[in-house]
């Protein structure tokens, strides 16, 4: 506990002016010399900052225009901001369906992941016998996999077990294809985690599972909320397996197979394209944000505890 | 109370997991009165809207079955064979007959259709020419013919006569001509999406230029452009026009879309598109189109500008499951070759259809133009050679011809390039 101590009551009250480059903070009174060698940085980092938007600008003014707009001027303004490319997509594609099944299948994936990957980490980085390295490099083993690779098998696998053509075999194979990734993430964090935390909460009775869920848990939440951030982009944007496993069921796609029926060999609507995915990154930025803040919220209430 | 919040968590998750697996958001699954159909109009393809509202009226009618429709765009074959590898394909497959599609009847993928185009009274329903290009090596007619589509050449009056040229070309040395004119002027002769099919299709056009007709099914079959002197002919002549400056600058990059836009911006004089993009051009740029065929040299095979005239845009594919449902399929495709619903193909959606018919769509001058076009005797009709070439060499063929219209690039090392996408075939 002192570590943590020390680190809640230092960080609040850290200088909140940084030091110049040459390393001495300016005094108290005095006005700030201007750091003109960082101009560079700051001027590169600006038009960093500033290209990023060109593509994002580029792609919502395309949902708003027609085909001929888009390829003769492609960053000029839309000449018209109708809504119908929008209600297009969401009709021709049943897009608010896919958007459902994608959240299902989504939300279930993270949760059994989660419920599979956290005891998993928990008891590698506790465990000091050389089984546990050993098992932990076989999860490490799993990156090798190529997803292709995996493609047959599985494909095999959903119909023998009758589950071919249905979202609970998605369900069951996502967890499975980040298991490798959260599980090493999640070991790493709970290797921070002092012993002595453990120690101290057997001693006030607490169960393994106790421990668990009351120490490590809650200690290990930057771990956490980084999995499920990767995790969830992972599996929002998963769409070979979806395709071929889940199949063309409007009632059961998921959004990465819905959105290129929009699409057509007879010349495809860009506009009615760019539409639907706007409608469908919609979802993924609210989660993205949501997400973004817990994991900082978690990264500095773990670095206060720690 | 706070014991039970703490399971709250958990008996969701369970729940949703039950709720993904059990209960379907369609309630109702596949069963003996189920008719599952499985089709790429869908979306925002053209004909789409009429499909949906024709399902819907079949529905209707025929309130004692169960009528599934799922979709699928370009990845329909994909996800129909693995369907069909776990034995849970749809009963009626609608998509187009390519690429990997050639090679279904031949596996087993589908059934073949002729004997229930004959005891459905379908046969005399459909054109001659279209059940010829479903027909296999075989004998086997791969699935029933329903959407075609004709490859004309639009041309751009407006761009042509600003440049000086009165009338669409008709022969090569007018093509050279008109495109010299167009480009003075700072125009795009014929734009082409030279890294797809589109760009595929106008090159082995061309190469038919010389090609005897009965050259053409070996030759596209068997792929040894480099041992046909007549191929070969056709390549000199495609390599001459590029190097002329035909084709628009970097062709070898541009899409079908690119093309279309090029062309309906008035920026291109020309461009060789299947008649249904030709749907798609704006009011303005129809009233400047012409369309007619692809110019021809003095000393080859043809008299008149050629066009590719197919059948083979979408058809009624018959699957195992299916041929166990046959009086429910056979309700359904009696429906769609009623004239009442191939007349809505015609008029609502501007579609070529596979299927006899007299209707005109008025509303779609562009493709009632190239319709004409393609039944006139002053364009000569030429093979269409997807139905030949096999499915696995379709892609690196595509391939091959994208890095035909690259400029340098020779006769002999273009053919070496369109014969070594036959490799995986042997």
């Amino acid at each position: 506990m002192t570590s943590s101590t020390r680190t809640a009551s230092s960080t609040p009250t850290a200088p909140r002016v940084a030091p110049g480059p040459g390393g001495a903070a300016p005094a108290a009174g005095r006005r700030r010399p201007i750091a003109w060698a960082w101009l560079p940085a700051h001027a590169l980092a600006w038009v960093y900052a500033a290209m990023l938007t060109v593509p994002l600008y580029y792609f919502l003014v395309s949902a708003f225009k027609t085909n001929d707009e888009i390829f003769s001027d492609p960053l000029g303004l839309p000449s018209s901001l109708s809504l119908d490319k929008f209600s297009t997509a969401l009709h021709g594609a049943r897009l608010e369906l896919a958007v459902a099944n994608s959240a299902l299948v989504t939300f279930s994936a993270l949760v059994l992941t989660l419920c599979l990957a956290v005891p998993a980490a928990f008891a590698i980085a506790r465990s000091r016998s050389r089984w546990a390295a050993v098992t932990e490099r076989v999860f490490g083993l799993g990156f090798l996999v190529p997803t292709f690779a995996a493609l047959l098998p599985t494909f095999l696998m959903s119909a023998y077990s009758g589950l071919f053509h249905t979202r609970l075999f998605i369900v069951l194979l996502l967890p499975a294809t980040a298991m490798p990734l959260s599980v090493i993430i999640l070991t790493q964090f709970m290797r921070t985690i002092p012993p002595e935390m453990e120690e101290a909460a057997r001693i006030d009775g607490a169960t393994t599972f106790g421990v668990l869920r009351h120490v490590y848990a809650p200690m290990a939440m930057p771990g956490i909320a980084t999995v499920l951030l990767l995790n969830f982009l992972n599996f929002w944007n998963e769409y070979l397996y979806s395709l071929i496993i889940i199949g063309p069921d409007q009632a059961q796609r998921t959004i990465q197979v819905a959105l290129p029926t929009l699409r057509s060999t007879a010349g495809t609507d860009y506009g009615v394209l760019t539409a639907g995915t706007v409608l469908t990154l919609v979802p993924v930025w609210i989660a993205y944000t949501l997400l973004q803040r817990r994991m900082q919220q978690a990264l500095v209430s773990g670095a206060v505890k720690l | 109370m706070r014991a039970q919040l703490r399971r709250l968590p958990p008996l969701l998750a369970a729940t949703m997991l039950l709720a993904t697996g059990c209960a379907a958001l369609d309630p109702q699954d596949d069963g003996p009165n189920t008719l599952v159909i499985h089709t790429q109009i869908s979306g925002t393809a053209p004909g789409a809207e009429v499909f949906n509202a024709v399902v819907a009226d079949f529905r209707r009618q025929h309130p004692e079955m169960h009528v599934k429709v799922v979709s699928n765009a370009d990845d329909l074959p994909q996800v129909y064979e693995t369907s069909r590898l776990a034995g849970k394909e749809a009963d009626v497959v609608i998509v187009n007959l390519f690429d990997k599609t050639l090679e279904w009847t031949g596996v087993g993928a589908t059934v073949p259709v002729g004997k229930y185009a004959d005891a459905w009274g379908l046969r005399d329903r459909i054109e001659p020419e279209a059940v010829k290009q479903w027909t296999d090596g075989k004998g086997r007619l791969r699935g029933l013919p329903y959407i075609g589509t004709n490859w004309p050449v639009a041309y751009n009056m407006a761009v042509l006569r600003k440049a000086g040229v009165a009338e669409p070309p008709a022969t090569t040395g007018e093509l050279l001509d008109a495109a010299k004119k167009v480009k003075d002027k700072g125009g795009i002769a014929v734009t082409i999406g030279g890294s797809d099919w589109t760009g595929q299709k106008l090159l082995l056009q061309i190469l038919q230029s010389y090609l005897p007709p009965e050259e053409g099914p070996k030759l596209f079959t068997e792929g040894d452009y480099c041992g046909s002197p007549a191929a070969m002919k056709g390549l000199k002549l495609f390599t001459e026009l590029r190097d002329a400056g035909v084709f628009a600058e970097n062709a070898q990059g541009l899409t079908s879309d690119t093309m279309t836009t090029q062309y309906n911006t008035g920026q291109a004089a020309a461009m060789s598109a299947m008649s249904s993009a030709l749907g798609k051009v704006p009011e303005k740029t129809v009233k400047d189109t012409v369309v007619s065929g692809w110019p021809v040299p003095k000393d080859g095979v043809h008299d008149h500008p050629t066009m590719i005239r197919s059948f083979t845009a979408a058809g009624l594919w018959l699957s195992p499951n299916g041929a166990k449902k046959l009086p429910l399929v056979k309700k359904f495709v009696q429906y769609m070759y009623s004239e009442k619903v191939v007349d809505r193909f015609i008029t609502e959606a501007g579609r070529d259809m596979a299927v006899r018919s007299g209707t005109v769509p008025k509303d779609f001058p562009l493709i009632a133009a190239a319709r004409k076009a393609a039944e006139d005797k002053a364009v000569d009709k030429v093979m269409l050679p997807d139905v030949h070439i096999p499915g696995a060499a379709t892609q690196p063929l595509i391939n091959a011809t994208a890095q035909a219209f690259a400029p340098g690039r020779t006769p002999q090392q273009i053919c070496r390039a369109m014969s070594a996408a036959y490799e995986r075939t042997n």
